[in-house]
């Protein structure tokens, strides 16, 4: 059974760590206001604007101290990475989860976050929150209900998402425990200890910046490791920023999903509002969801 | 001698020796090698993945018909879905009827690209492993490569394919000759040796094992399918183009949390041709000696970088499955076939 952490009360602290890129302050300074405003504290970790001059935020065992310590400390209520980029699956062996799980508490963040959502899902069974971060408060953005979708859900509101329809919906209705996260992550860690089982899961994917042979070779590798088998339903959230090869590869990326899925029954909904564009609803990875879609109806309701 | 580290040192000797007998099924201890080919024996060409035309193969079948094999041109030769060879089921079959026609000896894959994985769960190898034949491909051909190493630990032939024989013999560099004569030597049985040069970054050392590996990125893919290699014992080779650092890096992980880096008996790093970061603010600040070199960090086996295999000129062919030894000294690197 999957825990679920405390929900957040006013005055609570959220920690502000990069596990992985490199993030500027500045570019988090809207996100730390905003926090603020809803009436948190925020504890910001060094690897935020740290003298880093690589990829990384800071080194490995920087990045893994500060994240330790903000699982380990009390104070702290919830964690949002600052971003993603990569590097968690870099520190995620040497993380110990022992006084985390003894006292839960909301990770918050998605694409490269996706390694923390799936090995604690797996190992840990602790709920956490795939959800935007930092970057996506800025230019207003923390208006729009996306970021309010976030702010609820740390609060410990239910939530209820509609979707438009997609001609290649499958209808029906599925409830299970929701799995999931960046494709690209999730077929990278198949294989690893922070692999996840699919068998009776709604399952969610997005990626970005993939050449579409790619998408359509990680989907197979869904498929050939036995994820897509026993799903109770499937959500496939935005592909943004598609690539072809020279020799385009003859279909769009939704059409390659589409085909991959010929022969399963369960529901599946195309263009869910998760993805690493603005429509990125805050999703409870190890949360039991009910999805409901019918030919003019996409919704996705928190059961507990 | 401490008695407690004896016994520990007696318990594992005893777990070798079972597993040299040969008892688990998904690793046989020596590879099936199928034979090797005389003149005058058929090879036949097919495309698993990507669609090349039938002049693009033209060097390869007249190289082929020199060196005094018959060459068989299968039906996807010249057949084009988009990016494709044919569709899944054409490709299926010209793959299928290769694998099955006795006449056939070896089969040569035209080109890679992507698609080989659309259509191995739906090969029949029955016949094949009955009367084993050598596969030859690289890049996207590693799904066949693992596939047959994994499932039925039969050898095959990591090497260039018809895409890369030159049109003028006579204009071509030397590493260009050297490197499709020894697909040749492979398929004549000869024994196979290999040299690279000295890398101040290598991992000195001498290891003896089974050869395995090919493109990282499909390694990666295949990783949680039954296509997935076990790589323990083994040699492993990777190779890759076209990806950025960062990725690269976390291909390796996933070869690390995996477990296949656990266990080899050595590792042999072969070209990278890496894409810059698009953004130079994304620089991911590490290359790729240092990327191998830390991740092997606590690891004795040796290690070897730049060998003669990858998406490039200096490509040599290699009998995948088939038992190795590499010698990696400061002055000379070594990968001689066992016979």
């Amino acid at each position: 059974m999957i825990k679920i952490p405390p929900y957040l009360k006013k005055g609570n602290t959220i920690g502000i760590t990069c596990p992985a890129g490199y993030m500027a302050k500045e570019k988090a300074q809207t996100c730390i206001d905003v926090l603020q405003q809803w009436g948190y504290q925020v504890m910001v970790g060094k690897t935020l604007g740290s003298d880093s001059q690589n990829y990384f935020s800071a080194t490995d065992e920087d990045r893994r101290d500060e994240l330790q310590a903000m699982l380990d400390d009390k104070n702290i209520h919830a964690i949002l990475c600052g971003r993603g980029g990569y590097g968690v699956g870099r520190i995620i062996d040497d993380l110990d989860f022992r006084t985390f799980k003894k006292n839960p508490k909301w990770i918050i963040g998605f694409s490269d976050i996706t390694v923390l959502h799936s090995h604690i899902y797996s190992n840990i069974k602790i709920a956490t929150l795939h959800a935007p971060m930092a970057a996506a408060f800025n230019d207003g953005g923390y208006e729009n209900e996306f970021i309010q979708s976030l702010k609820k859900a740390i609060a410990g509101k239910k939530a209820s998402y509609k979707a438009a329809v997609h001609p290649f919906n499958k209808t029906g209705i599925a409830t299970g425990e929701l799995v999931g996260g960046n494709l690209s992550l999730l077929a990278h860690l198949t294989g690893t200890t922070s692999d996840i089982n699919t068998k009776n899961k709604i399952l969610f994917i997005e990626d970005i910046g993939e050449y579409i042979y790619n998408i359509d070779r990680m989907m197979h590798q869904l498929k050939r490791s036995g994820k897509l088998d026993k799903l109770a339903g499937l959500i496939i959230g935005g592909f943004t920023d598609m690539k072809d090869t020279e020799r385009p590869f003859g279909k769009k990326v939704y059409e390659v999903i589409n085909d991959i899925l010929a022969g399963y029954k369960y529901p599946v909904c195309f263009d869910f509002p998760v993805s690493h564009g603005t429509t990125n609803y805050a999703l409870k990875v190890g949360g039991t969801y009910s999805l409901k879609i019918d030919k003019t109806n996409v919704r996705l309701m928190e059961v507990q | 001698m401490n008695r407690k580290h004896f016994l520990s040192a007696v318990i594992p000797l005893g777990a070798v020796l079972q597993a040299a007998g040969g008892t688990t099924k998904e690793e046989p201890y020596l590879a099936k090698i199928p034979p090797y080919l005389k003149k005058g024996d058929t090879i036949g060409i097919t495309c698993p993945a990507g669609f090349i035309t039938l002049e693009d193969i033209q060097p390869a079948v007249t190289k082929l018909k020199e060196w005094g094999f018959e060459v068989k041109i299968g039906s996807t030769v010249g057949k084009k879905d988009f990016t494709f060879g044919g569709t899944d089921e054409e490709r299926l079959q010209d793959m299928q009827q290769m694998l099955d026609d006795r006449q056939v000896k070896a089969v040569m894959c035209a080109r890679g690209g992507y698609g080989a994985i659309h259509i191995i769960d739906q090969v029949d190898f029955k016949k094949f492993v009955q009367k084993p034949k050598w596969i030859i491909g690289f890049s996207d051909v590693t799904v066949i490569h693992s596939h047959l190493n994994k499932n039925f630990g039969i050898a095959s032939i990591h090497s260039k394919m018809c895409n890369s024989f030159p049109s003028d013999w006579s204009k071509a560099e030397p590493v260009q000759i050297e490197t499709i004569e020894s697909i040749q030597k492979c398929l004549l049985g000869q024994q196979m040796t290999y040299t690279a040069l000295p890398n101040e970054k290598n991992k000195t050392g001498i290891a003896e094992g089974i050869l395995t590996g090919g493109n990282l990125k499909t390694l990666e893919t295949l990783a949680g399918s039954k296509s997935d290699i076990n790589t323990d014992g083994k040699i492993l080779f990777v190779e890759d183009t076209g990806e950025y650092l960062y990725s690269i890096d976390r291909m390796f992980w996933n070869l690390k949390r995996s477990g296949k880096l656990n266990k080899l008996k050595a590792l042999v790093v072969g070209g990278f041709k890496v894409k810059p970061a698009e953004d130079p603010a994304d620089e991911f600040g590490k290359n790729l000696y240092e990327i191998v070199l830390s991740i092997t960090k606590e690891f004795n086996y040796p290690v070897c970088f730049d060998f003669p295999v990858g998406h490039q000129k200096n490509n040599f062919a290699l009998k995948c499955g088939v038992k190795h030894q590499l010698t990696v000294t400061a002055t000379t690197t070594t990968l001689i076939e066992i016979k």
